[in-house]
């Protein structure tokens, strides 16, 4: 019962894959029609001399044999695949793996020779053309450039000058000396503020004084939230980064040392003010929205808690 | 002092087989008691894993959290006596008397050195023994 419940199963995964596997089939000998054809003709023109193949770069010369073993033993391997015989233990399972290593060791050799290989196609080719021509003016570029040194040319060199774009209609564009990222979604300074004024608008709405007015005005009831006199938003944030500092410390098995600055800042925070460190938080928030006498448009005055731990060293100034 | 609880505690217990010691963790709770000394500690740890040698327990890099009462730190209990003084750091064997600190005059080291760029090569090693001598 199992058996034959088997057979059916192969026979429906056979019967889905027959038409994709005779395309396949048909794909891979149009394939090769065209590559025996390519290379009869590359064969035909080498037997006629067209291409003087002696005396190459012998790296090269390596890597085509070695492809070419590749190749060979993986058309074997593939045979001994479709007859159905094993594989296992077989010397071109070996080979293939050995022959792929090679291949992946000398790529680096690969692009380090680029360069190289390059110039000499390409001065390999001005070289016949010149045989060819038979210039006259051949003897004085000899000795100008030597086609066969790899050493830098200094007149490629592209001056800043001749980058300048020589148009008339006045439209100034910039040198491009050093390479800079353009960043797509990149926010002017205005937008910037205006964002970050948004964002206070509504985290204003959502917990402070605004929030109170607003309940009232909307009937809501009061909502009252323990304890949030005692610990400042200083404090709170001091708490946090320590705790954070604390975890990565034991999970490292190591003590990260505490610079100036930390210990500064710990020392105002410990400096005991019977809890009334929170009583100023928010007064700034609630003052900013009311029009204060001598108010210049966009910057609005500074009222920081009276001494905070880095208020003298902050360097970004809230001014929107 | 009068003896109040002082409750010791260790997490993350890991057995290090590398370095032939097991390391964790230590919090310490003690409210109402300034910092424990490390020696009370020692003794303490000592009973909770059954040591035999308080010698092979070394704790240290305590810090007392915001408000007191509570200190964490790490601890390590080798093997043996051999294995500590293997793979631990000079000073923290001084600290539990496994090794005596050699008081090296400053003055005399940095003479030394300025008497040997004097000289190059070599003749250093002589001219330092005479020196040496000497002094």
């Amino acid at each position: 019962m199992m058996e034959e419940t088997k057979n059916l199963d192969l026979d429906r995964s056979i019967k889905k894959e027959a038409p994709q596997l005779a395309a396949l089939l048909k794909e891979m000998k149009g394939v090769l029609d065209t590559v025996t054809s390519k290379v009869q003709a590359l064969t035909a023109k080498v037997k006629a001399n067209d291409f003087p193949t002696a005396g190459g770069i012998s790296y090269l010369e390596a890597k085509h044999l070695l492809l070419l073993n590749y190749c060979q033993s993986l058309v074997y391997y593939s045979l001994r695949k479709a007859k159905g015989l094993s594989i296992e233990k077989h010397p071109v399972v070996q080979s293939l793996i050995e022959i792929r290593l090679f291949l992946e060791k000398i790529r680096p050799i690969d692009q380090k020779m680029e360069y190289q290989v390059q110039k000499l196609t390409r001065d390999i080719g001005r070289a016949a053309e010149q045989l060819n021509l038979k210039e006259k003016e051949s003897e004085a570029t000899e000795k100008s450039e030597d086609l066969l040194k790899y050493h830098p040319n200094p007149e490629m060199l592209v001056s800043r000058s001749d980058m300048m774009a020589e148009d008339g209609n006045a439209v100034y564009r910039p040198p491009k000396i050093a390479p800079t990222l353009m960043e797509e979604d990149k926010m002017s300074k205005q937008e910037r503020n205006a964002l970050r004024r948004e964002k206070e608008t509504q985290r204003r709405a959502k917990e402070g004084y605004m929030k109170d007015l607003i309940d009232d005005l909307e009937g809501r009831p009061e909502e009252v939230r323990e304890n949030v006199g005692n610990e400042s938003r200083e404090f709170i944030r001091y708490q946090q980064q320590w705790e954070e500092r604390a975890q990565r410390e034991e999970e490292l098995f190591t003590r990260a040392p505490v610079t100036k600055m930390e210990k500064k800042k710990e020392k105002h925070l410990k400096k005991s003010r019977d809890g009334l460190l929170a009583l100023t938080d928010g007064f700034f928030d609630e003052i900013k929205t009311l029009p204060l006498e001598g108010d210049t448009g966009d910057q609005t005055k500074n009222f920081n808690n009276g001494s905070s731990a880095t208020g003298r060293l902050k360097k970004r100034k809230r001014r929107y | 002092m009068a003896d109040k609880a002082v409750t010791i505690r260790t997490r993350k217990f890991m057995t290090n087989r590398l370095l032939s010691r097991k390391q964790f963790i230590v919090d310490v709770l003690h409210p109402g008691r300034p910092n424990v000394s490390k020696v009370e500690l020692k003794e303490k740890l000592a009973s909770l894993y059954e040591v035999k040698d308080p010698n092979t327990i070394f704790v240290f890099k305590f810090r007392t959290h915001f408000g007191g009462g509570k200190s964490t730190g790490f601890g390590l209990i080798y093997d043996s006596v051999e294995n500590a003084k293997k793979y631990e750091p000079k000073y923290r064997l001084i600290r539990n008397g496994l090794d005596t600190n050699v008081e090296k005059s400053r003055k005399q080291l940095k003479e030394r050195k300025n008497r040997a760029k004097k000289v190059r090569g070599v003749k250093k090693v002589r001219s330092l023994v005479s020196f040496v001598m000497v002094s």
